[in-house]
């Protein structure tokens, strides 16, 4: 044994050129890189980074933020945290106002999910004949779809109106009486459905309008060949190949109409009376109206579990309505 | 020859660079944000005339860069720039917006001094806007008062059999004079209401249209005015009831007003609300284009809230807003000396006689044009009557609480009791979250 040297240096040398485990591990990764480089890997990840980096910093990490501050006392110009453990989340449960928000959500996405979906299958099956200005009237129904919801909600307001509005117009020109429409509260949240119909239908209809062009023709033709009726074609062939479509439509649909906010602030703030205040708007108040950021986290919090919930729950259900033609 | 006109060459190109040194000297810039758009207390907004600060600029070597802020989104624009450290060094604030700042320690303090002086120079309204408790002020008001008026359409009085040049002073005149200028179509809705009420929007609206009664009444939304934390509402009482209720007793028995009229001023503007209770400064601000007809004085008038009966005393809410200097102001001293420079007492005159507002100080109001100015003086003798909402830090949500208790009972889906049992507990809640 050499002199001069350290215990464990002198280790080193005598194990310097036996194969090790760490050795392995580095060609086994060189190869991967190297397979990966060939297979052009490497270049797919580098094109799409700039998005993952994106998705990361404005997405996923606002959402973990989101996550942990629901367990604070967030004092954001202080720069303060006080852990509150499951405090916010309790709190929320007997908040009043809050359970309302939540229920006026629920009723707005479970009424507005169906309805859309429904009218959208109507009309898309209508437009599978052929008829005059067809284009023309798929692009008026499409338009909602594009225009900014806070610039049609504005529009609406004004239709709304009970003195001057379009729509009271109409009911007088029918003998009806007028509506308050948006002033009630019994009325407003049946408002803000009507025109969240309105703005997501022309989606709906050109989503079933592509799910119709892909059922095969030969299905009709059997049916036709049976004696079914229109309406028997409809239930029995139409509706059934079209559930995989239906099933997307609902899941979309619901994702969003549970995050409602830009129609109801525009259109009544909430109100009144708290009759159209839904979650995301009741959030927003807690946290720029009140500052209360840990307790509009964990509002933000149950709201994204209720979400993911419902997804979950409809993919999984859906499996059950899966076609293949 | 050639030595002296070298000399004069060098001479020449350092005084050039000393020149051009003393021109690029960099003046200390300074940021104010004010709400874009006729929002705040004036037909039109100084705010809006760039040169405002420009004796000041001249005097001062910093420069005052204004910036106008959406008003719908102002208090979230400011407080995000508060949290994010990027904030103006002035602040043009709704009063009701300071609550919420000062629980979270935005606003820095005026000189105690300076506040001292300026608290026995002003009008006792403006010294009320301006003091937050034992002479601690956190802004200066701005010239221009918001004070909530009755303001009533003089044509639809006089075609009723009304006094045109009287306002109803009592609860009982406000429904009589109510019932009398309510027009209905021949099926019997009403097309014109003798008093509109604000009942829709964000419940602080609808609060600030009803806080004349409510404190006329008795009741005030927290006991202590003065206190930033603690407290308990003060409006699940007799006085609260009876607020409540004279507007349920117009709606369902009187029948002169109705929940399907739009904002009462754009109803008054309109020519089918024949009364209504707002900001007097925006009806001033609005009648020009959208009332044409109805000038002031001969086309409508303004006076103060009525009282529940006669040798009660009347009270109404007394508004403004305020320039204050964030905690996180890069420049806060040139921030306050520029404010200051806006709050001198020859400054308030100038400004408040160039853009048609009232003056702060109690000096100005003896000198023309704001001494025989028919407007200025008759918003005088409101503001007397003016109250300020109370500075808790839960007054948002006391807010909240109550807008959507009034909503309820007026939309009859909770009795008056049940309203403001529930709006009680909501606010006390708030009050209690707030001074945790």
């Amino acid at each position: 044994m050499r002199r001069g040297l350290p215990q464990h240096r002198r280790q080193a040398r005598v194990f310097a050129h036996a194969p090790r485990r760490d050795d392995h591990v580095i060609n086994a990764a060189r190869r991967s890189v190297r397979w990966m480089y060939r297979r052009h890997y490497l270049h797919a990840y580098a094109f799409i980074s700039p998005v993952i980096i994106l998705f990361a910093i404005f997405r996923v990490w606002p959402s973990v933020q989101t996550l942990y501050f629901s367990f604070f006392k967030v004092e954001l110009v202080r720069q303060r945290l006080t852990f509150l453990g499951l405090g916010n989340f309790l709190d929320m449960f007997q908040d009043g106002v809050f359970r309302q928000a939540l229920q006026n959500t629920l009723v707005y996405a479970l009424v507005i999910v169906p309805a859309s979906a429904a009218l959208a299958l109507v009309l898309a099956v209508l437009f599978v004949e052929e008829f005059r200005l067809k284009e023309l009237f798929k692009a008026v129904y499409f338009s909602p779809t594009v225009t900014s919801t806070t610039a049609a909600a504005v529009v609406w307001w004004w239709m709304y109106n009970p003195q001057y509005g379009l729509i009271n117009v109409f009911l007088r020109l029918l003998h009806l009486p007028p509506q308050p429409w948006l002033l009630s509260s019994h009325q407003a949240l049946s408002a803000i459905i009507i025109f969240s119909v309105w703005k997501t239908l022309g989606y709906n209809m050109v989503i079933y309008l592509a799910g119709l062009q892909a059922i095969p023709a030969m299905f009709y033709e059997a049916a036709i060949l049976d004696g079914a009726s229109p309406l028997a074609r409809f239930t029995s062939v139409t509706v059934p190949l079209l559930a995989p479509t239906t099933i997307f439509i609902a899941i979309y649909n619901m994702i969003f109409a549970l995050q409602v906010f830009d129609q109801v602030f525009v259109l009544t703030g909430g109100g009144p009376a708290n009759s159209t205040n839904v979650v995301v708007l009741e959030l927003y108040r807690q946290a720029f109206q009140r500052y209360r950021f840990g307790y509009a986290s964990a509002e933000a919090t149950l709201l994204f579990v209720i979400i993911l919930s419902v997804t979950v729950v409809q993919h999984v259900y859906s499996r059950r309505f899966e076609v293949a033609y | 020859m050639r030595g002296r006109a070298m000399l004069v060459a060098v001479l020449a190109v350092m005084l050039a660079g000393s020149a051009s040194f003393v021109g690029a000297q960099a003046k200390t810039t300074i940021t104010l944000w004010y709400p874009a758009g006729d929002v705040a207390a004036g037909p039109v907004s100084p705010l809006h005339d760039a040169a405002l600060f420009g004796p000041f600029e001249a005097a001062s070597n910093v420069h005052v860069e204004m910036v106008g802020l959406d008003y719908d989104t102002m208090e979230q624009k400011i407080f995000a720039a508060a949290a994010a450290r990027n904030i103006a060094d002035i602040i043009f604030i709704d009063h009701s917006w300071a609550s919420g700042f000062l629980k979270e320690g935005m606003l820095e303090q005026a000189a105690p001094a300076m506040a001292k002086r300026w608290l026995a120079a002003v009008s006792p309204d403006v010294a009320a806007l301006s003091d937050f408790g034992g002479g601690t002020m956190y802004g200066y008001p701005q010239m221009g008062y918001d004070v909530y008026a009755l303001t009533w359409n003089k044509q639809q009085f006089q075609e009723a059999g009304l006094d045109p040049n009287r306002a109803p002073q009592t609860w009982d005149e406000l429904r009589a004079a109510c019932r009398k200028l309510a027009r209905r179509d021949p099926s019997g809705t009403l097309t014109r209401v003798g008093f509109a009420v604000r009942h829709v929007g964000e419940p602080h609206g609808i609060v600030d249209k009803f806080a004349w009664a409510l404190w006329g009444a008795g009741g005030d939304l927290i006991n202590d005015p003065n206190a930033l934390r603690g407290g308990q509402v003060m409006f699940n009482n007799a006085a609260g009831r009876s607020a409540l209720q004279l507007v349920l007793t117009m709606l369902n028995d009187d029948k002169c007003t109705s929940l399907n009229f739009p904002d009462p001023r754009a109803a008054f503007l309109k020519g089918i609300a024949s009364m209504q209770i707002s900001e007097a400064v925006s009806i001033r601000a609005r009648q020009p284009k959208e009332a044409p007809n109805m000038p002031w004085q001969s086309g409508w008038g303004m006076a103060v809230p009525p009282v529940p009966k006669a040798g009660d005393q009347p009270v109404t809410l007394l508004g403004g807003w305020l320039f204050s200097v964030p905690k996180g102001a890069k420049n806060k001293e040139a921030a306050w000396k520029a404010i200051e420079w806006l709050s001198t007492e020859a400054n308030d005159y100038a400004i408040a006689a160039k853009f048609g507002m009232t003056p702060r100080y109690k000096s100005n109001w003896t000198k023309e044009p704001f001494k025989s100015d028919s407007y200025d003086q008759a918003l005088l003798k409101i503001a007397k009557y003016g109250r300020r909402y109370p500075m808790n830090l839960g007054l948002d949500g006391v807010m909240q609480a109550l807008g959507a208790g009034i909503q309820k009972a007026w939309h009859g889906e909770a009795s008056v009791d049940q309203a403001l049992a529930e709006a009680a507990a909501a606010g006390n809640k708030a009050i209690a979250d707030a001074a945790k």
